[in-house]
Formats: C-alpha cells, structure tokens, sequence
C-alpha cells in the first residue's frame, strides 16, 4: 500500500505563514531559491512523521516569527489515519495532535503516522558525523515502527537524565547514600536498554547485507558494511537474548558506578552504541571520500524507506531536498532509478532552479516559493 | 486588578484548569446563589486552617492522627506507601487492604530537584525501626521515578522489616494509581512481589 497525502496546510511553520495545498498523487516539484523556505516545507510534512524538527530545532524556534503557534495538518490516504492535525503554542509550550478528529492521548499514539523520508545534502553527517547521527537515525527507523521501542526508548532516556542529574547531585552535595541513589534508576536503563539494543542488533544485522546491495546499485565499487558496535561485553553477532543482554548491562552499569560518579556521566549503555560503517574494511567516516559518504548516505535513507515499508506495510512519502546536487550523473541517475523501482510513493521534491529537475520528475505538478510563500 | 480576574487567576493555579476554565468557573460561581459560595469560601477556609498531614502517616487530617491510624481495627503491622494522599482514597475504594498507609509526598525527580530527603522517607525509616512492621508494600507509580523510588525505599528500608513488597505492574506504565479503577489496584494489591 502506498501513503499519500491529499491536502496539506501549514501555519505560521518557520518562514512559512500559509499553505494549503492539494496534493497531486505522484507528488509535486518545488522551485525556489535557498533561504525561501522550500526545505522549511519538507520538514513540516516530515514533522507530521516524527512529531519534531528533522533538523533538531525546538519546537518553539519552528513558529514562524511574531506567531504564537504553528499548525501542520494534512489529510491522507493509505496510511494508519486519514487525517492528523498537529499543533504547538509557544505560550503553553504544549503539543496538541489530532488523529481523524480525536486528540492523541500521548505523543506515541501519533508518532509515524504518516510516515516519510527524508533525503538532504545533510545526510552526510549521518556518514561521516559523530555516533549520535547514527543513533538518532536508527532510533527514528524503529521507534516509528515498534511501539515496543519506542515505549523503551522513553523509559530509557527518562532514566538516563536522572540518573545523570542525580550523578551530578551527588558529587555536588556528597550525600551518604550516593550509590544507592544512582543505581536507582538502573534497573530501568538496563531493562529498556536491553530492549533497544537487542533491536538495533537485530535491525543492523537485517540492514548490512542489504546497504552492501544498494550502494554497489549506486555504483559503489568497493564492498560497504555495517556492524554495530558495542562498548557491552555480548557479541552482536551472537544471539541477541534480552534477558541476558540486560543482566550485562546492569553488571556494567555497577562496574561504573564509581567512574560515574567522579565524572557525572553514564558510560555504559546503548546510548554510547553506534554503527560502524566500512568500506573496504576502512572506516567511511575517516576514510571515505566526500562523494563515497554521500552515496552510502542516501543508501542508509533507502535503507530507511525499506525499513518503514517491511515493518508499517506501506510506502512513506519521499521527501527530496535537492539530494543529488553533489553527486555525479550516473550515480544520481542510479538512485532515482532506485526510488522508482517497486512502489514509488508519493514525491516531494525541492530544488533552487526549475532545471535542476532530473527528468524523471519532469511530469510532476510544479510550485514555486519566494519568502514562504507559494504561487497559487 | 478585578476581584473577578484575581479569582480567576487563582483557580488557574490548580492541576488542569487554565485560564478559560478558571473564567468560566469564576462566572459559573457569580451567577450561582450568594449561600453557596460563602460555603465553599467557609471550606476552603477551613481546609487551609485545620487540615494537616498526620503526625504518624501524613495522610491530610482535622486530627493529630488520622482516622486510619486510629483505628483499632487496621493492622498496623502492614504499612502500604503511596506517594500522595489522593492515592489512599483509590486504595480504600478498592476494599482490600486492612493496612495502614504512610504518605510519601511525591517521588524521587532529580530534574525538579527532588530527592529522598525532601520526601518523608526518614519519618517511615523510623516507624518502621520500631519493630512492629512486618511488611512494607510500595504503591508508588509505575512511572521510570515511581520505580526508583521504590527500589530507594527497598534499600532503606530492609534492615528494618522482613517484607518490602511492590504492587503488581497490573497498571498501564505511566497510569496514575489515583485513576485506577477498584479491581485494577485489588489485583495489583494481591499479586505484588518481594522486591529482590
Ligand atoms: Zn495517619
């Protein structure tokens, strides 16, 4: 099945004051030049998605200047809702979201509902940037597609701030008792942790053979991999079982407690996992050239894309901020034959000049933006 | 500024009002007859000068002790701790426990800067170091704090007393035990576990 968006209105959204739009089928082409604000459009619908900037902005810093709130809706087709309305005042600093008509009761009934992704010069940082990239990238993928992992990425995190906030507490205050209130809150990282790191384990296993495919299709010659890497004494390319996954990482968590406590740091954990991807057996982060990067970039995106249509069963809309800028003809050519390929979705492509168009998206219906704003 | 936008800047104040309610609330009481209001204004009155948390459980009183405290017929070898008062009332309803409760008065929440000592946990520590608890059974929520607070009371507490207990996870993660319906909590109540 195919998820595709009919109508989407945004309001007071970054430089974006209105837009309502009716969405053809196939997609449409936004022309504009940089700084207008057509990038600012791909992540009001991808906000629709994750329920937050792609780009790591505050929500409060994404209402348009001198507004007090911004709202995103879009009426849809093929997907978990046909209708989600999102919105955010800056005053209350609260997130209303509405899906057909009811409002969410928690943040995760909503998020991945009209899923998307997004491919942008930026995803090179998701390469050749530090892990955190690399986390956040394979969060995104599960948590919108696991409520399991998502649920447990939340326990995690909410553990993982106060535990370290007590850290800091204690070396602060120097309490008695400052063991027993760090470890507090480690059964928890270590039940949620396991959780996650059993399922980036078992996605990253999925995911490798399947990235060395799509980036020899780009036209990558040398062999690309990806492993995860773990600082937790359990193999990741044994079994992944929970249980004893967890058992280790509670074990790590009281090995470093002394070491947590003089550095105010949590140093064990997933949230200190990353991926490692290899080219040719070589780091691509240190070794690969800029165009290398750039390519396995967008194969982890396409990665992405088939992660969301195996686990949701329906193909996100593709979000294109002018991702091919940088490559070189041939290898753009193979990747737009690769987005083509299988059940397209819907298409959202932003580019600076009309002919900045690569042909196979010549047909699609074409707008363009000049200070938020778009032609009728 | 208007008596009428004083109170309802006041009613805003409360958990789930904002200001719109808070309004409507303030006209609703305008048009309602005069006695009324005097008698809420007489509760509020003597809510804010009698009521005080119970010198042995915390639990909101008129009374140096509450009325569960004093009565003969809860045992008083079981205590059941809860994190807030309106957790007891959930509890009562419920009709299971023939215990007595000690109030907590939150959680541990380190980002609000809450810790063990801003809560009555020594107060419990020393009821408990009487001798005559035999089991403790926390009730705090089962939110990633109501966790950690439990498993804190666990450690303070098991010098003191042959049993620290936790209610079952029969509620929803997050659910508040305030909101739980009767049988929820009875189960929860009946199937808790020694804490390791
Ligand atoms: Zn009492």
């Amino acid at each position: 099945m195919t998820l595709t968006l009919l109508t989407l209105a945004i309001r007071d959204f970054r430089n974006l004051a209105r837009v309502d739009l009716a969405v053809p089928a196939a997609g449409l082409v936004l022309v504009g030049p940089n700084g207008h604000g057509k990038t600012n459009l791909l992540e009001a619908i991808h906000y629709l998605h994750v329920l937050r900037s792609v780009r790591g902005a505050r929500d409060a810093d994404l209402v348009r200047f001198g507004a007090e709130a911004f709202h995103v809706a879009a009426q849809a087709q093929g997907g978990a809702v046909d209708d989600v309305r999102i919105g955010f005042a800056r005053a209350a600093k609260r997130k209303k979201v509405m899906l057909d008509g009811v409002e969410a009761e928690r943040l995760a009934d909503a998020f991945g509902a009209l899923p998307s992704v997004m491919f942008s010069p930026r995803d090179v940082e998701l390469v050749a940037g530090p892990p955190t990239e690399r986390r956040r990238f394979v969060d995104i993928a599960l948590a919108t597609t696991s409520r399991r992992y998502l649920t447990a990425l939340q326990r995690y995190r909410a553990a993982l701030v106060r535990r370290n906030a007590t850290l800091r507490e204690v070396l602060r205050r120097g309490t008695s008792d400052g063991a027993t209130r760090v470890a507090v809150w480690e059964p928890a990282l270590a039940e949620a942790g396991a959780t996650l790191w059993c399922a980036r384990v078992r996605w990253s296993r999925w995911a490798a053979p399947r990235l060395g495919a799509l980036c020899a299709a780009i036209g990558e010659r040398e062999r690309v991999t990806l492993e995860y890497h773990t600082s937790l004494a359990v193999d990741p390319a044994g079994e992944a079982d929970e249980t004893h996954v967890r058992e280790q990482l509670a074990a790590a968590l009281e090995r470093d407690r002394g070491q947590d406590l003089r550095r105010s740091l949590t140093h064990s954990g997933p949230h200190r996992d990353d991926i490692t991807l290899k080219l040719g057996g070589r780091a691509l982060r240190s070794f690969g050239s800029a165009g290398q990067q750039r390519t396995s970039a967008i194969a982890l995106r396409l990665l992405e894309r088939e992660t969301l249509c195996e686990q949701a069963g329906r193909a996100p809309l593709v979000l294109l901020d002018d991702p091919f800028a940088e490559l070189d003809v041939d290898r753009a050519r193979q990747i737009l034959r690769m987005l083509g390929d299988g059940a397209p979705g819907q298409t959202f492509l932003v580019v600076p000049r009309g002919d900045d168009v690569p042909d196979a998206y010549t047909a699609l219906s074409r707008h363009t933006i000049r200070d938020g704003v778009l032609d009728a | 500024m208007s008596v009428i936008d004083e109170l309802a800047g006041e009613l805003s104040k409360l958990p789930g009002i904002g200001r719109k309610t808070a309004l409507r609330l303030t006209y609703h009481l305008l048009k309602q007859p005069r006695e009324r209001s005097i008698r809420l204004a007489r509760a509020l009155e003597t809510l804010a000068e009698r009521v005080h948390p119970c010198q042995t459980c915390f639990n909101p009183t008129e009374d140096a002790e509450c009325a569960i405290c004093r009565d003969p017929r809860r045992d008083a070898a079981v205590l059941c701790a809860v994190e807030e008062a309106a957790d007891i009332g959930a509890i009562e309803r419920a009709g299971e426990f023939r215990g007595r409760y000690h109030v907590l008065g939150g959680r541990i929440s380190p980002l609000d800067g809450v810790g063990p000592e801003d809560l009555t946990v020594s107060e419990l520590e020393r009821r408990v170091a009487g001798g005559a608890v035999t089991e403790v059974i926390v009730a705090t929520n089962p939110s990633v704090e109501g966790e950690a607070t439990a498993l804190y009371l666990q450690q303070v507490l098991a010098p003191h007393v042959a049993r620290v207990t936790r209610i079952a996870r029969g509620l929803p993660v997050g659910g508040d035990l305030e909101y739980a319906d009767g049988i929820t909590i009875a189960q929860a109540l009946s199937a808790r576990r020694e804490m390791p």
